[in-house]
């Protein structure tokens, strides 16, 4: 969360609620109902750090707004975000290690799992499918990121398919 | 039925070329077959030809008592009789030429040749009038000299030609005149043989009364529009003349038979060569049919995986091609039939022809019904395949298994050949079933060309090879007893520059135990000048008693060489050794011949009848029958020896057509060929523009694939083709009594003529589908490639 | 449904996670259903002792490593290839042992098939191509061209008609296939990889008419490589070394607890993107 809300703030100063329609806005229903609490956690971190500059606003009748503005060194660090390539966790390690351990353990049928864990993803696929129709075809970011997800998925079936195989 | 049409009609709109291809060359093929069969009722059957054409009678009447016109008129009245010819007044006389003779039946005739038995004039002119009307192909001017057109067969034996001067003597009162000769004509009688029944020629009413005059003798013809009617009509017309007054009735079955000769020969080639060439046509049709199926496997599966049964399938190609064939047929027989007889040439006049001769109409319905049949048979198999393929659109169904590449090839590809011509060569001999029955398809009408070329070979050597098919001698020389003989006779004969050798020779005729025919015994030379016999196996009799014989005689009295035959000649008994074979084209081949000096032994008395003379090969033999005439006077009597070549002449004419059936079918397995060859390599287009091939390279590639596969082809066909027309050829002498050992092969530039444009015809039919097929686009979708 | 009983030969068939099917006659039946492929080299068992039951208006996904034997028990079912042993039953009627003829009979009215290539035949048009089961069932020229008409208005392929298969891209030509199996309206749709070789707008064409002839009341039954059209089945079977290993129904709320991110209402994802700190 750290990193996105940096650069949303390269846009120009914002306060906490802002922030996060932009988010909403942004990933559409790829990230609903963002959790408010967490942004303002968040964004208090990043002062701390020095990223961030926050300045109170006068609001009658209501407790001060904080606005946030981007600082050097959270302009830096934007800069490097973006430099930097990324690597995501491979292997849903959690997963593979129910199944090694299964027959060591004989307390769990390894196909058993593996065909639990599939149905899973299907399940979750065609959620995903649903979603994917349900939101505004325009929204490229939204329906980008749905894909990006269902395409991770098919990647996680045919490893389980490979599993099978492998293990029978 | 609704969509197997559907799907029949869209299959046509889609390959129309092919379509129209199909139906082009059953067409073609069956009119070269109608032709072919046209020609040989032409060739074969002489008699018939000339009868047809001459609107000849089928009964002639020779009365001795005169006949006239309300004769002529009453007879035409008979029932069953269309035509009168004559009643013509005849008289007998002798014709003298180059020292021939020859007895003559001469006829009275108008100076218009008569419309029933019209003689065909086939060199010089007919008769003219004195006041000048001509008649004939050459209107000349009419001479006082009184002319005459002779009979062919009587001309050739008295070697005169339109305008040579011949002697006539009258037998009434032996007295001689010079007749010119207008012309040589062709009638559907009796030909002349020395020794055997006068022979005919035509002369003006006044040359006649010259000759014989106040003769009363006449000749009427019939002609019947019912040939089989012939004895009942035969018996009203004697009836009507009165039987005292018919001297002799000669009907049509007796002048055929005589004319007949031994065409068995010709007529079994023909079979042979005609049913062998409808084999090779069915054969081409199947594998059009099975490559068009092969292309269409995908297609099929489809239709079947959407609901057409196995047997709709079969069906619809069944239909299909059927309609095509039946088209074809049709389109054919149809061109023959209205336009045959157009075609310029001897095939015009045979198709034009055969439409008259019996049979026609059967030959004309049967042959086109006979190759639709095969055909149907041929596509019925190649539809029932198709119904065979499985509903499954599957991907590996016609893949190749690969072979790898052999050392010798990528030598070759190290070497620099063209790698156009190393890919080819592979693709051409891939060594699968498949592959190999294209091989042996498209070499089967080249085996079956080769073989006629043999047959063809063989007739030829007759003409100009006689040394070799057993007619060494190529004049006979009769010297008049009481004239010069023995030594003096040897002598003048030898004297021309042309002449290499005169034999003495004798002919007789033999009883042998067994047999009620008889069979000849010839005695031909002396131990000091041995004949030259045309010896097939064993040796020429050299020592006394020895002799060689005809494949006839052997047959006919079941003994081989090496064994005793024991024989009456003459009243007396004569044992001989035979010790060869020859070949013996006259008589059935039964004929057995020794040494003159053989049979002096068993009766001194026997002189030599008749002298062969064996010609230099480039000697001219009419300029040494000049001169030997010259020589001789009046006493020496030459003639050509016998030589079957005259009535196997025309056997080369159906040959040549048959020949054009079986290039026509070659043509089509080629077509074939090279469209199968453009479809698998369009296949590997994708992998062989990988691998660095220009388009061109591509398309050279194909082409030379088909080409090398026809070369192959070739190969196979002309090698197998020279065996089996051998073996044919070979057989057929045997068979005839002429015996084995006359087959000629045919010489090697016509064998390479055979070869190049097998090649040729391959390289032409892939060039074009193939560089249009290296051109194409390639389709980034993974179905085209599959 | 056949998956609720005994375990077959050779390995467990877990038991379905749905109630017992509705009532009424399956459309098909398999039981033991054997298949063995013999080419060169071993034998391949592409279908071991399978058995398997759809139910009207069920869309069926089989899903499987490729060799498995999935196509081939497609192709079992529709009558393209003969089965080695087992019985299969099509709407009551018996049909395992017909012979090459009767099937095609029973395609053309029952059964509707997709393949991944080769759909159509390359010589006829558009249009005939797409009558030609209709006119196959007895249907007269005229009403084969009315629902020719239809259905490729519904597929948007208007215009169309006069086209060969060449001329068409790789959907185009899927939609013509699927035209041309449903224009007798069959009780089974047959579906092999339909998408198998389209790239992913393609794709999710022919996924969106799946599912649209699916909510009209199409059984189908769908084999397929891709999780998303397996996703849009209702029930998706696992097939493994010829053996079903699972039959999974997918709609219904998902058994037993789970660890991830957290789900909203009516089983929802409600994040796809994680924002951690």
């Amino acid at each position: 969360m750290r990193l996105p809300l940096l650069a949303l703030l390269t846009r120009g100063p914002a306060h906490g609620y802002e922030l996060k329609q932009d988010l909403e806005k942004l990933l559409g229903a790829a990230y609903s109902q963002p959790n408010v609490g967490q942004i303002y956690v968040t964004l208090g971190r990043l002062e701390k750090s020095g990223l961030i500059a926050g300045e109170d606003v006068e609001q009658s009748g209501r407790p001060n707004k904080r606005t946030y503005r981007l600082t050097e060194a959270g302009h830096e660090a934007v800069l490097a975000w973006f430099d930097e390539t990324n690597d995501e966790p491979r292997v849903r390690d959690e997963f593979f290690m129910k199944i090694a351990l299964a027959p060591e353990s004989g307390l769990a049928d390894p196909i058993d799992l593996i065909n639990r864990q599939r149905r899973h993803y299907l399940r979750t696929m065609r959620d995903l499918s649903k979603l994917a129709a349900s939101e505004d075809r325009d929204n490229k970011v939204s329906q980008l990121l749905i894909e990006g997800a269902m395409l991770h998925l098919q990647a996680d079936l045919d490893w389980l398919e490979r599993c099978q195989e492998e293990l029978e | 039925m609704r969509a197997t049409v559907r799907w029949a009609r869209a299959d046509l709109r889609a390959h129309r070329g092919q379509a129209v291809f199909a139906v082009l060359a059953s067409a073609g093929i069956i009119a070269s077959l109608l032709l072919a069969v046209a020609l040989s009722s032409y060739a074969a059957n002489p008699w018939q030809r000339i009868f047809t054409q001459s609107k000849g009678a089928h009964v002639w009447l020779h009365t001795q008592a005169g006949a006239g016109q309300d004769d002529a008129a009453a007879l035409s009245r008979i029932d069953g009789v269309t035509g009168v010819a004559g009643p013509y007044r005849t008289g007998r006389a002798v014709l003298e030429a180059h020292g021939t003779r020859a007895q003559i039946t001469l006829r009275a005739a108008p100076d218009q040749p008569p419309q029933i038995a019209r003689p065909l004039v086939t060199a010089g002119r007919w008769l003219t009038a004195p006041d000048g009307r001509s008649d004939g192909p050459s209107g000349a001017q009419p001479t006082g000299q009184p002319e005459i057109v002779l009979e062919r067969s009587l001309a050739r034996v008295l070697w005169a030609e339109p305008g040579d001067t011949i002697t006539m003597i009258g037998a009434a009162d032996s007295s001689s005149r010079t007749v010119r000769v207008a012309g040589i004509a062709e009638a559907a009688e009796p030909g002349y043989r020395p020794g055997g029944q006068p022979g005919a020629g035509w002369v003006l009413p006044a040359t006649l009364d010259l000759v014989a005059p106040g003769s009363a003798a006449r000749s009427v013809g019939l002609r019947l529009d019912d040939p089989g009617d012939t004895d009942f009509t035969v018996q009203r017309a004697v009836t009507l003349l009165g039987a005292d007054r018919v001297s002799q009735v000669v009907k049509w079955q007796q002048v055929r038979a005589e004319a007949g000769g031994d065409d068995r020969l010709l007529g079994q080639l023909f079979a042979v060569f005609g049913l062998g060439a409808l084999l090779a046509a069915a054969l081409a049709a199947s594998g059009a049919i099975s490559a068009r199926v092969r292309g269409q496997l995908r297609d099929i599966a489809i239709l079947k995986a959407v609901g057409f049964t196995p047997a709709q399938v079969v069906r619809g190609f069944l239909v299909q091609h059927l309609a095509f064939a039946l088209l074809g047929a049709a389109v054919g027989t149809a061109a023959i039939a209205l336009l045959g007889a157009r075609i310029p040439g001897r095939i015009g006049e045979a198709a034009g022809l055969w439409q008259d001769l019996p049979g026609h109409g059967a030959q004309l319905l049967g042959i086109p019904a006979a190759a639709v049949l095969l055909i149907a048979a041929a596509t019925s198999l190649a539809a029932w395949r198709a119904g065979r393929v499985p509903p499954v659109p599957v991907v590996r169904a016609v893949q190749p298994s690969a072979v790898p590449m052999t050392p010798l090839a990528r030598r070759a590809l190290g070497l620099r050949v063209p790698p156009a011509l190393v890919l080819g060569w592979r693709a051409a001999f891939q060594r699968r079933p498949r592959t190999l029955a294209a091989l042996a398809r498209t070499a089967l009408p080249l085996l079956m060309i080769t073989a006629a070329l043999v047959a063809s070979a063989t007739l030829d050597a007759f003409r100009s090879r006689p040394a070799e098919v057993g007619v060494p001698a190529a004049l006979t020389v009769r010297a008049e007893s009481g004239a010069v003989a023995g030594e003096g006779l040897q002598r003048l004969l030898t004297a021309p520059p042309g002449v290499v050798a005169a034999h003495p020779g004798v002919e007789a005729a033999a009883l042998v135990p067994g047999q009620t025919g008889t069979i000849t015994v010839r005695g031909l030379g002396t131990a000091a000048r041995p004949y030259p016999f045309s010896i097939a196996e064993g040796r020429a009799p050299a020592g006394p008693d020895e002799a060689v014989a005809g494949q006839g005689l052997l047959d006919l009295l079941n003994v081989r060489i090496g064994d005793w035959v024991r024989m009456t000649v003459q009243g007396r008994p004569q044992i001989l050794h035979i010790v060869g074979r020859s070949i013996e084209p006259e008589a059935g081949g039964r004929v057995v011949s020794t040494t003159l000096d053989t049979l002096q032994e068993r009766d001194a008395d026997i002189r030599p009848d008749f002298h062969h003379l064996v010609l230099r090969p480039d000697a001219d033999a009419s300029a040494v029958r000049a001169a030997l005439a010259g020589a001789g006077g009046g006493a020496l009597d030459i003639r050509e020896t016998a030589n079957p070549a005259d009535r196997l002449e025309p056997a080369q004419g159906v040959i040549a057509a048959l020949v054009g059936v079986l290039a026509l079918i070659g043509l089509t397995e080629l077509l074939t060929l090279a469209g199968t060859g453009v479809r698998d390599r369009g296949r590997d287009l994708l992998a062989l523009k990988a691998i660095g091939l220009t388009p061109r390279q591509i398309s050279a590639t194909i082409v030379a694939a088909a080409g090398f596969t026809a070369l192959a082809a070739a190969a196979l066909g002309a090698g197998l083709g020279l065996l089996s027309g051998h073996w044919l050829v070979e057989a057929q002498g045997r068979a005839s009594g002429i015996g084995a050992g006359i087959a000629q092969l045919p010489s090697a530039g016509v064998l390479l003529t055979v070869v190049v444009c097998a090649v040729a015809g391959a390289v032409a039919a892939a060039a074009v589908p193939a560089a249009r097929t290296a051109h194409r686009r390639l389709a980034d979708s993974l179905s085209e490639t599959l | 449904m056949s998956d609720a009983a005994a375990a077959g030969p050779g390995g467990g068939i877990p038991a379905g996670d749905a109630p017992s099917g509705a009532g009424g006659v399956p459309i098909v039946r398999a039981e033991g259903l054997t298949k063995t492929h013999v080419g060169e080299g071993a034998p391949v068992h592409a279908v071991r002792g399978v058995d398997l039951a759809v139910q009207p208006g069920e869309f069926v996904a089989v899903t499987g490593p490729s060799g498995a034997g999935k196509s081939t028990l497609l192709h079992l079912l529709g009558g393209l290839q003969r089965p080695d042993g087992g019985r299969l039953w099509l709407d009551g009627r018996r049909v395992d042992g017909y012979r090459e003829a009767r099937w095609s009979v029973l395609r053309r009215r029952s059964i509707g098939i997709v393949f991944q290539f080769f759909n159509l035949v390359s010589d006829l048009t558009v249009a005939d191509n797409v009558e030609l089961p209709a006119l196959l069932a007895g249907a007269s020229p005229r009403d084969a061209r009315a629902s020719r008409a239809e259905l490729l208005a519904e597929l948007g392929l208007e215009g169309r008609e006069r086209s060969v298969p060449g001329e068409l891209s790789g959907g185009e030509q899927q939609r013509v296939a699927l035209a041309r199996a449903l224009v007798n309206h069959p009780a089974l749709l047959l579906a092999d990889e339909p998408a198998g070789s389209l790239d992913s707008k393609g794709t999710r064409e022919v996924l969106r008419l799946l599912s649209r002839f699916h909510q009209r009341g199409q059984t189908i039954v769908l084999v397929t490589h891709d999780a998303r059209m397996a996703g849009a089945a209702d029930r998706v079977i696992s097939f493994f070394d010829g053996r079903i290993t699972d039959d999974a129904r997918l709609d219904g709320p998902e058994p037993g607890p789970r660890r991830g991110p957290a789900r909203g209402p009516a089983g929802s994802v409600s994040h796809v993107v994680e924002l951690r700190d």
